[in-house]
């Protein structure tokens, strides 16, 4: 009995210990570390939502919307509720049409497993109604809206306005005080990445309580709730009618035509063919089109008004005459025969249009585009005051335009000579070519109509911009850039009276290769180019202003592989020109719509 | 020749006035009113009609089984002494009859259905199982250090172990195993008997690494030396043992991989966050959320939002921890420890040795799904699938739980047969 005792003494002592350690235990959690697991319980019951802004939307002068929202829903997934859940893990891979394996090292990589993953953008109406229908059944997978870009206006100009798409590491990396998060629509070329900070806005969070199976049960306040700002709407300089005139004008051509308004700099007409359609990427871009885009013959991905360079061909001819004239080397007056052409040591270089133009003057050489004349100029040019000359009128700098990736182009002064062909290698000999804007020289269609904005506006001028005003929904205000003006170095003002005298009889005398401008209310100067080039017929070009005496309007146009200037890209100008001259006729005559907002 | 004894301590006991002991009335009465609770927090915000119904359910099951404890504290012993062999027959047959309804459905069955009630024979076999090998012992002859009782006794509850651990219901089975060892200490089986049985356990968990293998035969040579037995035996225990941790990790080998996922999960020896770890975890942060004073009847988070698993079964002790806080949860070990404690003294006192033995197997059923169930939850025990007694929803349970409780009260009150 003595031992009975004892043996109950030991299983009440053991049993006392296990509640000793129990109670010891529950100590630890809920008075030790109870702030520790308060906070897990918080965070368990609350999320924080990411209220998205609507990105700003994109106006033309006259407010007209070119790039706008529209919701579309994106397929999402909580990574912290679907990892480690097969059954998830395989209707996902269903609705992706991946592989399960893929799938779980999405989930796996996420950053912040409490935040949704971005999965599939766009996704159909069929998709929506099977994730709604199955909500219950997966928990974690979801969908949110999210806004989509539309053209609503029909202008996609996919160059201009770029488009946007999901954010890419390297970028979320470098952006990282930016808010992004992987699975984001970010601007990814054009307008859209150039002012994609401004943009997209400001996210905002809300706090709300679910349950274990993501439900929203209620809104709560939590630390960090903040309301989103929408993005800022941009006001651009372009006008739509002319954009899209000159977009059906181009039409199956390859090329790009670009109109400033001289006055301000701003930019009317920004337009490269041919083009593709921004909404593939708004969403997810199918290997197909994909492949379809980058072996289309005509290259739609390429700019070809800011990030492509082309020999300029008889539109570079005013910089020679510049150079002449400034360097004193001509003057107005100063002739040159004309017999066909030109022979320079042991080669000839031809004139077009075969027994020559006869004995001419600055003027009449712009007027019919003699060759000939511009060789015997450039003789007597060293390379450095032609390649001053040509700098001074922005060229072999980029001009700045609010667009990402601005080709420079080439210019080929002696630095660049000395480079590629040696300090010997070469000889003045160059400046025969260069003189009618052949050789190396390389320039972009943007640089050429800020050359011609110069001239219209003797050397005084704006650099070129897209921007004309900013609404930003903080302040709720309007903001506009103020923008100094500047002026073309050492170009006097009878010099520009003279390159305008020749432009102005290009178009309007007898004889002139760009009658095709020809305006007959408006006088219209200009001149055509026809580049020699290696990849086929030349490319035909045609840049210009009007009116002369009060210029408004600056334009170049370029048609690659098009032929000649005055019949391939002429016609293309002369259009856009009319329409700008008949619009600000209607519009002064209704005294309703000004052209200017 | 059992008969007679029987009768003898008829004759020795006093005979008194039947009545309930009233520590475990009370004991019972607050565990059915604590249970209620918490049932009815985890279950009425459920939209799952099956979950939200088990409040009412439970309603009925603590009526029925307060009823079942007041009718069954005047059954005299001896009757239950006398059925103890019938009922784990037929417990026994209905397992079987389980099991291989079961293994022809292909699904995991625990319960057969009579008129719309589940019924779990195998959680009515753990005081059958305490009754019969209380019996078994309850003759002064039958002694426990004799290696044929011994036999008798392991295999009395291997057979509902390893029939119940098939289903499989590796909780339940593990509750009908922790008995065994305590019920023969406590009927005089010597310490180094024990040891000698516990040894190849030890031995064989800790074989998986070379130094805990090294220090545990180290413990066990210490141990056998100190026990002054004769070499031969202290020899042979000595094998035994390295052979069983020599052998084991070569098994584990041949062992498929689910399976050894399985003892290594129960073991606590793989991190599962989003199974089994998830639970554990959801539960630690129900009961540490809930602080000194809790947060509030029906007002617990992890409750209400059914972050926390199994609620109104397994994890019943998270809800009652975080809405009633650090005192309400002190307030159930308590209970339970008065619970039992009285049940041990009720062990000790009684005159009779059938009394003695089933008591203290009654309170060690108890204790062991109690500490295992509780320790779970608090993220220190592995996880069983053992429920919390009287607390946890379950009608079954209920039952059996209200057996138990109506036995110590019944040996507490009757000194006779």
């Amino acid at each position: 009995m003595l031992s009975q005792d004892r043996s109950a003494r030991i299983i009440q002592i053991v049993l006392a210990c296990a509640f000793i350690a129990l109670a010891v235990q529950l100590f630890r959690l809920q008075i030790v570390q109870h702030d520790k697991y308060q906070l897990q319980s918080d965070k368990n019951r609350t999320r924080r939502l990411r209220l998205e802004p609507p990105r700003g939307v994109i106006y033309d002068r006259n407010g007209i919307p070119l790039v706008e929202n529209r919701p579309s829903y994106t397929l999402s997934a909580l990574p912290i509720e679907v990892r480690g859940n097969e059954k998830s893990i395989a209707f996902l891979a269903g609705l992706l049409e991946e592989e399960p394996a893929a799938v779980k090292r999405k989930l796996d990589q996420a950053d912040n497993p409490f935040v949704l993953l971005k999965l599939r953008h766009n996704i159909d109406y069929a998709m929506l109604v099977k994730l709604e229908e199955n909500k219950l059944e997966y928990p974690g997978v979801t969908y949110e809206t999210e806004t989509r870009r539309i053209y609503p206006a029909g202008i996609k100009s996919p160059h201009l306005f770029g488009y946007i798409g999901e954010v890419s590491r390297s970028e979320l990396e470098r952006r990282q005080d930016e808010e992004i998060l992987p699975g984001d629509l970010v601007g990814k070329k054009g307008f859209e990445a150039y002012y994609d900070r401004e943009l997209r806005g400001q996210v905002g969070y809300d706090a709300i309580e679910v349950d274990a199976v993501g439900r929203e049960v209620k809104d709560i306040t939590g630390a960090g709730d903040r309301p989103f700002i929408r993005g800022r709407d941009f006001y651009l300089a372009l006008d739509s009618r002319l954009q899209f005139l000159a977009d059906s004008l181009l039409g199956d051509k390859i090329g790009g035509a670009v109109m400033v308004d001289v006055r301000d700099g701003g930019v009317l007409v920004l337009c490269s063919k041919p083009d593709f359609d921004p909404e593939l990427f708004s969403g997810t871009l199918s290997a197909a089109d994909w492949q379809r885009l980058l072996n289309d013959p005509g290259k739609p991905l390429y700019d070809r008004v800011i990030q492509s360079a082309y020999p300029p061909g008889s539109t570079f001819k005013m910089v020679a005459a510049t150079a002449a004239l400034e360097a004193h080397k001509a003057t107005p007056e100063t002739t040159f025969p004309c017999t066909g052409g030109v022979t320079y040591g042991d080669r000839t270089f031809l004139c077009h249009g075969g027994k020559g133009h006869g004995t001419l003057a600055m003027v009449d050489a712009i007027k019919v585009s003699c060759n000939s004349y511009f060789y015997r100029l450039s003789m007597r040019l060293s390379v450095d005051e032609w390649a001053a000359a040509a700098k001074g009128y922005g060229f072999g700098a980029r001009t700045g335009i609010d667009l990402p990736a601005e080709e420079v182009g080439t210019l080929p002064d002696r630095a660049y000579l000395d480079r590629v062909f040696g300090k010997k290698g070469w000889s003045s000999g160059m400046m025969l070519n260069l003189g009618i804007g052949q050789g190396d020289l390389l320039v972009t269609p943007v640089q050429m109509a800020q050359y011609t904005m110069m001239i219209a506006t003797k050397g005084r001028y704006y650099p070129l911009h897209l921007v004309y005003k900013i609404y930003d929904p903080r302040t709720q205000r309007f903001y506009k850039q103020r923008l100094a003006s500047k002026s073309v170095e050492g170009v006097s003002q009878q010099t520009y009276a003279i390159l305008q005298e020749g432009m102005y009889r290009v178009v309007n005398s007898p004889g002139g290769t760009g009658h095709s401008t020809y305006l007959p209310d408006v006088v219209v100067a200009g001149k055509t180019g026809t580049a020699q080039n290696p990849h086929g017929d030349p490319h035909a070009w045609y840049v210009g202003f009007a009116p002369l005496a009060e210029p408004e309007v600056a334009i170049c146009v370029l048609v690659e592989n098009g032929g000649a200037g005055g019949v391939a890209a002429g016609p293309v100008a002369g259009a856009l020109l009319r329409r700008y001259f008949d619009l600000k006729k209607a519009a002064s005559a209704a005294n309703a719509a000004p052209l200017r907002p | 020749m059992r008969r007679r004894s029987v009768h003898e301590a008829v004759m020795l006991d006093d005979i008194r006035k039947t009545r309930v002991d009233r520590v475990i009335l009370i004991c019972v009465l607050l565990f059915s009113l604590f249970s209620l609770l918490a049932v009815f927090s985890a279950t009425h915000g459920s939209k799952v009609a099956a979950i939200h119904d088990n409040f009412a359910k439970q309603i009925v099951w603590v009526a029925i089984g307060l009823a079942l404890f007041f009718a069954l504290t005047f059954v005299p012993l001896h009757i239950i002494f006398s059925l103890a062999y019938p009922l784990y027959a037929l417990l026994l047959l209905m397992i079987l009859g389980i099991d291989l309804v079961g293994s022809i459905s292909g699904g995991a069955q625990r319960w057969f259905e009579v008129g719309g009630v589940k019924i779990q024979p195998s959680e009515f076999m753990k005081p059958v199982l305490v009754l019969t090998l209380a019996r078994f012992f309850a003759p002064e002859q039958v002694n426990p250090n004799q290696i044929k009782n011994l036999l008798i006794a392991f295999a009395i509850v291997l057979i509902p172990f390893v029939l119940v651990l098939e289903q499989p219901d590796l909780g339940t089975s593990l509750v009908y195993l922790a008995v065994i060892i305590p019920m023969l200490y406590w009927r005089g089986l010597q310490p180094f008997t024990i040891f000698v049985i516990v040894s190849p356990v030890i031995a064989f968990l800790a074989s998986f690494n070379y130094y805990s293998f090294s220090a545990a035969i180290l413990l066990i040579s210490a141990v056998l030396y100190l026990s002054r037995r004769s070499k031969r035996v202290a020899w042979s225990v000595f094998f035994v043992n390295v052979f069983v941790g020599t052998l084991s990790p070569l098994v584990w080998e041949r062992l498929h991989g689910y399976q050894q996922q399985r003892i290594l999960t129960f073991l606590g020896l793989v991190n599962d966050p989003r199974g089994v770890g998830y639970q554990i975890i959801q539960s630690m942060v129900a009961i540490g959320s809930g602080g000194l004073t809790g947060k509030g009847l029906l007002q617990g988070t992890q409750t209400q939002l059914r972050f926390l698993p199994a609620q109104h079964t397994d994890f019943i002790f998270s809800v009652l921890a975080e809405e009633w806080g650090f005192i309400g949860s002190l307030a159930v070990l308590a209970l339970f420890l008065v619970f039992l404690s009285r049940g041990i003294k009720i062990a000790a006192s009684s005159g009779y040795r059938f009394a003695r033995l089933a008591t203290m197997g009654l309170v060690i059923t108890i204790a062991f799904q109690a500490v295992v169930n509780l320790g779970m939850t608090m993220g220190i025990m592995p996880v069983a699938g053992v429920p919390l007694p009287f607390i946890s929803y379950g009608g079954s349970a209920m039952l059996t739980n209200m057996t138990m409780a109506a036995l110590l009260s019944n040996a507490a009150t009757q000194r006779y047969f």
